[in-house]
């Protein structure tokens, strides 16, 4: 049995068919990338698990079990969103943001614990913990956005586009983070515009275009497909 | 003699500002999270007031029973408003503008169920504190002082709520991004709820102190609308700007009215068209694109 099972997911927005029955599974202490173009339907899909996004139809089964339909009850089964946008709390100081992320949580040394391992990967918002969030760059607040996740105690966290609009080195840096997440024993849904970087650590991929997955086989297969080459790695035939 | 008569103004203004202050919080409150002004939370602060007039008259309870007993009443009314009104619309998602209508349907319920339930006529509060202390040549009426305790007292435990529990800290994680709060678990329903709960509270503290300074009536509601205009001056959605914004508007109207005293409303009302043209965002609040 699969941790994270879709099966014939149909969403619509207002008259917009976006998720054409979408089935797939997240194997458990995986990194499973989504890869396809703007308008994909890739953050709709991660929305509908969420909770964020109501679906029309279909099945979402967390380790064998159905998911509750609002998103607040989601995030206490263990599943967490790092959102595209990151949509950290501007207001908040980087401290108060990352306290959020643990909000269900009542294990204080647990919490302790892992707050020390954030500060420990960024390091970063260890100095800027007092900063006003809306004040940092935007390297940081996705490190933050991406903490804010770690700090819910996720088995299953889903990364929403963690590297748009950062600079190449950041990106880097991102995606190494994304390693170290599945080091620390957490499943990854990874949703990626940067197909090179989302196959190459993925253990599994899924191509969606326009509503529908039209591919999937683990990242390095993929990797060398020369349709996707085409399509999504940018070299020529 | 001159420096006296301005201290003891400055004490009504101050009195008066504190006042609008426990109303003008709810209106801010509110917007926080909702992003609508809610009109109904002057019929919970006249409710309010009638609920310590019945406490007082009726009942004849002791002073801090019916202070209370507003408090319970007027929050419990914001709460229930909130289930019945509002919650069908959120659900909904409808726009701001089905909950400022609403809004002000509601609170033109409350007045005329008043007056169909108890009456229109005016009532007076029996005078409970007559006397006054004297600090230097200022003389300082119990009831003033009691105004100013009561607000800075409340006022103080709702910004120890909002800046250091938990529930504090997603009230002003969904006063920002009520999507995001519930990313991370927050129920935006308790949230809601729980600010309904503190405005509807403070209300029904500023309505007995309303009723026992002035009047109490159906219509006050409508008077406490200068809380409203207190809670855009100081930037509506923002707590310091909704207490700041009070006091400085207090202060100003007893000057004001101590000129000539019907200039008084004139002045709070200009007040709200100048702020609105030239900073819509107010002394202290987020900038007006943020939250339409």
């Amino acid at each position: 049995m699969s941790m994270l099972e879709v099966r014939d997911l149909n969403v619509y927005y207002g008259g917009i068919h976006a998720l054409k029955g979408i089935s797939l599974d997240v194997e458990e202490g995986q990194i499973v990338s989504i890869i396809g173009s703007n308008g994909a339907g890739k953050s709709s899909m991660m929305n509908t698990i969420s909770g964020i996004v109501k679906r029309q139809s279909g099945e979402i089964l967390f380790r064998g079990e159905k998911l509750p339909s609002q998103a607040n009850k989601i995030v206490k089964q263990g599943i967490c969103q790092v959102p595209e946008g990151r949509l950290i709390f501007a207001n908040l100081t980087t401290y108060e943001n990352l306290i959020l992320g643990a909000y269900l949580r009542k294990d204080k040394a647990g919490i302790e614990r892992d707050l020390k391992r954030v500060y420990e990967i960024f390091p970063r918002l260890e100095e800027r913990k007092n900063q006003i969030a809306g004040t940092l760059s935007g390297g940081e607040q996705q490190m933050l956005a991406m903490g804010r996740g770690i700090m819910s105690a996720p088995e299953l966290i889903m990364l929403d586009e963690p590297s748009l609009g950062l600079a190449p080195l950041l990106v880097n840096t991102i995606f190494e983070t994304i390693k170290e997440i599945k080091a620390m024993g957490k499943t990854i849904l990874l949703v990626e515009q940067n197909a090179l970087k989302a196959l190459s650590v993925a253990d599994n991929a899924y191509v969606l275009e326009q509503g529908r997955i039209t591919m999937s086989g683990p990242g390095k297969q993929l990797l060398k497909d020369p349709t996707i080459a085409e399509a999504y790695l940018g070299h020529a035939k | 003699m001159d420096l006296q008569y301005y201290l003891q103004q400055l004490v009504n203004g101050i009195c008066l500002g504190g006042m609008y202050a426990l109303m003008s919080v709810g209106y801010s409150l509110v917007y926080s999270i909702m992003s609508f002004s809610n009109f109904a939370h002057g019929g919970v602060i006249m409710v309010g007031a009638y609920v310590g007039f019945f406490a007082l008259t009726a009942l004849k309870v002791p002073f801090l029973v019916a202070f209370l007993l507003c408090g319970v009443g007027s929050g419990l009314l914001a709460v229930i408003i909130e289930r019945l009104v509002y919650s069908p619309l959120r659900k909904r998602k409808a726009p701001s503008l089905y909950f400022i209508i609403s809004a002000m349907g509601a609170s033109i319920f409350l007045e005329n169920f008043v007056i169909a339930t108890i009456d229109g006529t005016p009532r007076n509060y029996p005078t409970l504190f007559s006397n006054s202390i004297k600090i230097g040549s200022l003389s300082l009426g119990l009831d003033s002082l009691l105004m100013i305790i009561v607000s800075a007292v409340s006022l103080l435990v709702l910004m120890i709520i909002i800046q250091k529990t938990k529930i504090g800290l997603a009230i002003r994680a969904c006063s920002y991004n009520e999507k995001a709060g519930t990313l991370m678990g927050i129920n935006s329903s308790l949230v809601i709820f729980v600010v309904f709960l503190m405005g509807g509270v403070l209300a029904g503290f500023a309505g007995m102190l309303y009723g026992m300074r002035f009047i109490v009536k159906p219509t006050i509601g409508q008077v406490t609308n200068k809380s409203f205009v207190a809670a855009v001056f100081g930037g509506l959605g923002s707590l310091p700007g909704a207490i700041v914004g009070s006091l400085l508007l207090g202060i100003m109207e007893i000057f004001v009215a101590s000129i000539n005293s019907s200039l008084r409303d004139l002045f709070v009302y200009a007040l709200l068209i100048i702020v609105l043209i030239i900073k819509p965002s107010g002394l202290m609040g987020k900038p007006v694109e943020d939250k339409a």
